[in-house]
């Protein structure tokens, strides 16, 4: 579309207004659009390569074993590359420096973008001129000249009304041979623009918030019958009351639901069932259904007969060789870790057999006698311990998180969805007009819309030039629009 | 119901080939009649002259007709299925693929609506009958939902909006190319660049706050099932990356030196990155990967 720049300067939109002592180079290069586009396309780049290459997930980055092993992984994919992409911090663009430098950057650019233009937006919003001069309103980009035969005072009246009633807040001013009248429409819509830029930073503010103050356990495994505490700082602890699976025919997942109950500084506060789509929160802590295993229900009895453990095992790891289920507990007393390794899943397991469970004992790290095996119910002594496999049961693997930026999250994204509609489907509409008396009794009527940068608006101005010449009871008599559709 | 849901599938296409086929059909109309007024200088003959331009308009006239038709089957293929399954039909790519198909079509002719504009039809309805095309090479039998899809509501206004932003910038991209064919006003087939950079404008406004939408939409909707309303997935990296594409595109269209040409290819690079956002979660996994 071709912008027509031939307004008068006085009544132009001022685009950018220029602090006297902050009028910097730094400044106006921060506040420059090429800058913001710079920004963006640099942001689009950066967030395709994390999309195209595989990233590594939170819990491998921020453990240095995990990380080689990962980068091994990624070397059979990405070849030679992997150690350039690796150096590149490519396997972690989003938590890389140069991608929180291009977000602060971003950031301090649409902060300095929105002061730098507030006053002068603020300006042509709530402090209008009424009065247009003859020369801007020939010149706007849709212009119309009307004549009638009423005098100044009521063509200025039935304009004010006809535009009126097309939604237009019209304001006049003048004496009786010359009246000259604003009218406009959407007048807040720029500041959708301001409402928009200042979600992203609001976005990721939030995100600081909930990082800074929020905590989260993505792996809270928790087995059918027992109790655990959620630690975090938090005195709340969680019994799974109850695990089920359901699958249809063709052996796809129907439903997982878990009942849980929430204690709190150990009463119980709610009792609730979990299901993927329905988590449950408690004092800003939400619990989400996120995976579930077997689980071992142990129990132990020193020499003397005292039960000193009791209680399910969730078998939520893996072996090293990714093959069997294995979960742990802790005999502080006794200074030992007790392993329970269950049979393969799906497929028959020569070495632990259904209904069994292979038991290891480590202290400090060592392994203190040979794994047994332990059938269902039936007791074992080890090290002058008695062990028992209760039974198999299942446990269910929780997200844990709070995050309290969360709610500046939700409050930024309808300030974004509020900024775009009022941006994009709510524009802003202005026009002038200037009745001026003739010698003959009759006025002359100067109308003009300038051009909005980005749209047309032949067929708004041919509407209001349609209504005036209904209400002046004529029909225009001199028309220099240009129209630029179907040019 | 499964059965006449896919009558009305194969109802929709065969429509679209028609359509396609008429407007192939004007075009090359077209340039017979250009190339007849070429070589017959005087620019007399009246009623020869007025047939073929006449046909044309007709050959028009029944391609948007056969378009309306290919949505309406198109909506009642896709309604026959939510009837069956019970769920929005948003759930595979099957369903997606004629959903987007459906969301290309609705834009085009909202806009040829508008603007009085058929040639778009020529990059819009090839889009659709690719996306059919590529539907009937995907297993389409109704499956129960998975659990994390098991939120009706979130699931059919989370892809009904993306299918609206998506059918939305396949309409900005044919008007993105036809500005670069149109750049210098040369072309008398087509509306003047100022009127294809409208179209393409317009279009992006649709799909903008649409796709900023699916975005918000799906932040929570992973907080509901997922526990987080942003993971880096790469769905949702994809998305975002064509969003920052069109914000980029809507800057660089209000810049100096950038509005016309430049602000075209945006909307073509936009359109490519639409593509790799739906069809992403094929190569590279992740949570979002059943469609």
């Amino acid at each position: 579309m071709t912008i027509s720049d031939r307004s008068v300067p006085t009544m132009r939109t001022a685009r950018s207004w220029r602090p006297g002592d902050l009028a910097s180079p730094l400044w106006h290069a921060l506040a420059s659009l090429r800058l913001a586009l710079t920004l963006i396309v640099t942001l689009a780049v950066l967030v395709f390569a994390g999309t195209l290459l595989d990233q590594a997930p939170p819990s491998v980055v921020s453990d240095p074993v995990a990380y080689e092993q990962w980068l091994g992984d990624a070397g059979a994919k990405y070849g030679a590359w992997a150690g350039t992409f690796d150096r590149l911090q490519l396997f972690n663009v989003f938590h890389s420096f140069y991608f929180r430098a291009v977000l602060g950057l971003l950031s301090t650019s649409i902060v300095v973008c929105t002061v730098s233009r507030w006053r002068g937006i603020w300006k042509t919003v709530f402090h209008t001129r009424v009065r247009a001069t003859e020369t801007f309103l020939t010149h706007a980009r849709y212009n119309a000249r009307i004549d009638t035969t009423m005098p100044a005072p009521e063509t200025a009246e039935r304009i004010r009304k006809s535009l009126s009633g097309a939604h237009y807040r019209v304001t006049s001013e003048g004496s009786a041979g010359s009246v000259a009248l604003f009218a406009d429409k959407n007048r807040l819509s720029r500041f959708g623009t301001f409402l928009t830029h200042l979600s992203l930073v609001l976005i990721l503010v939030g995100a600081m918030a909930g990082g800074i103050w929020g905590f989260e356990d993505p792996r809270f495994t928790v087995a059918e019958g027992s109790t655990r505490e959620l630690g975090l700082g938090t005195p709340l602890s969680v019994r799974l009351d109850e695990f089920a699976d359901d699958y249809h025919a063709d052996g796809s997942p129907r439903d997982y639901r878990g009942e849980v109950t929430l204690f709190d500084e150990g009463q119980p506060v709610k009792t609730s069932v979990l299901r993927v789509n329905s988590p449950v929160r408690y004092k800003g802590v939400a619990f989400h259904l996120s995976f579930f295993g077997q689980a071992a229900v142990m129990s132990v009895r020193d020499g003397s007969g005292r039960e000193i453990f009791s209680g399910g095992v969730p078998l939520a790891l893996q072996t090293r060789d990714g093959q069997r289920p294995v979960g742990s507990f802790d005999l502080p007393e006794q200074n030992l870790s007790v392993y329970v390794i269950g049979p393969r899943p799906g497929a028959a397991d020569d070495r632990i057999r259904a209904g069994e469970v292979r038991m290891e004992l480590y202290r400090d790290s060592v392994r203190v006698v040979s794994p047994v095996i332990l059938s269902l119910r039936e007791p074992m002594a080890v090290e002058g311990l008695t062990f028992t496999f209760e039974q198999e049961s299942r446990f269910a693997g929780l997200k844990v998180v709070k995050d309290p930026g969360m709610n500046i999250i939700w409050v930024a994204c309808a300030f974004m969805v509020a900024g775009l509609v009022m941006l994009f489907y709510l524009p802003r509409r202005r026009l002038w007009a200037l009745c001026v008396e003739r010698s003959d009794g009759g006025s002359e009527v100067l109308v003009g819309m300038p051009a909005q940068r980005d749209l047309s608006l032949t067929e708004e101005f041919d509407r209001l030039k349609a209504r005036l010449a209904r209400a002046l009871e004529l029909e225009p008599a001199h028309n220099e629009s240009e129209g630029d559709l179907h040019g | 119901m499964a059965d006449l849901s896919h009558y009305a599938f194969v109802a929709a296409l065969t429509a679209l080939v028609a359509s396609l086929a008429l407007t192939l059909l004007g075009a090359i109309d077209l340039r017979g009649l250009r190339s007849l007024s070429f070589a017959t200088a005087p620019p007399a003959p009246t009623a020869s002259a007025a047939m073929p331009g006449n046909s044309r308009q007709a050959a028009g006239r029944y391609s948007t007709i056969l378009i309306v038709n290919a949505v309406v089957f198109l909506s009642a293929s896709l309604a026959l299925r939510a009837v069956e399954s019970g769920h929005g039909p948003f759930s595979n790519m099957y369903e997606f693929s004629l959903a987007f198909a459906w969301g290309a079509l609705v834009i085009y002719l909202y806009f040829e609506y508008r603007y009085h504009f058929r040639t778009l039809a020529l990059f819009v309805v090839p889009v659709a009958l690719a996306l059919l095309g590529y539907a009937t090479t995907v297993p389409d039998e109704i499956r129960p939902l998975v659990p994390a899809l098991q939120n009706n509501l979130l699931l059919t206004v989370h892809v009904l909006v993306a299918v609206v932003a998506y059918g939305a910038f396949t309409v900005a991209f044919g008007a993105g190319v036809l500005y670069l064919v149109q750049r210098k006003n040369t072309v008398r087939w087509l509306p003047a660049n100022t009127v294809l950079d409208e179209i393409g404008y317009k279009a992006v406004v649709v799909g903008f706050p649409m796709l900023a939408l699916v975005l918000i939409l799906g932040a929570i909707w992973a907080e509901i099932a997922w526990g987080s309303y942003w993971t880096w997935d790469p769905k949702e990296t994809a998305a975002l990356f064509t969003w920052l594409v069109y914000g980029g595109y809507l800057h660089a269209r209000v810049m100096r030196g950038w509005r016309g040409d430049r602000s075209a290819i945006f909307l073509i690079v936009g359109f490519g990155a639409t593509l790799f956002t739906y069809f992403g979660n094929l190569f590279f996994g992740g949570l979002h990967s059943y469609a």
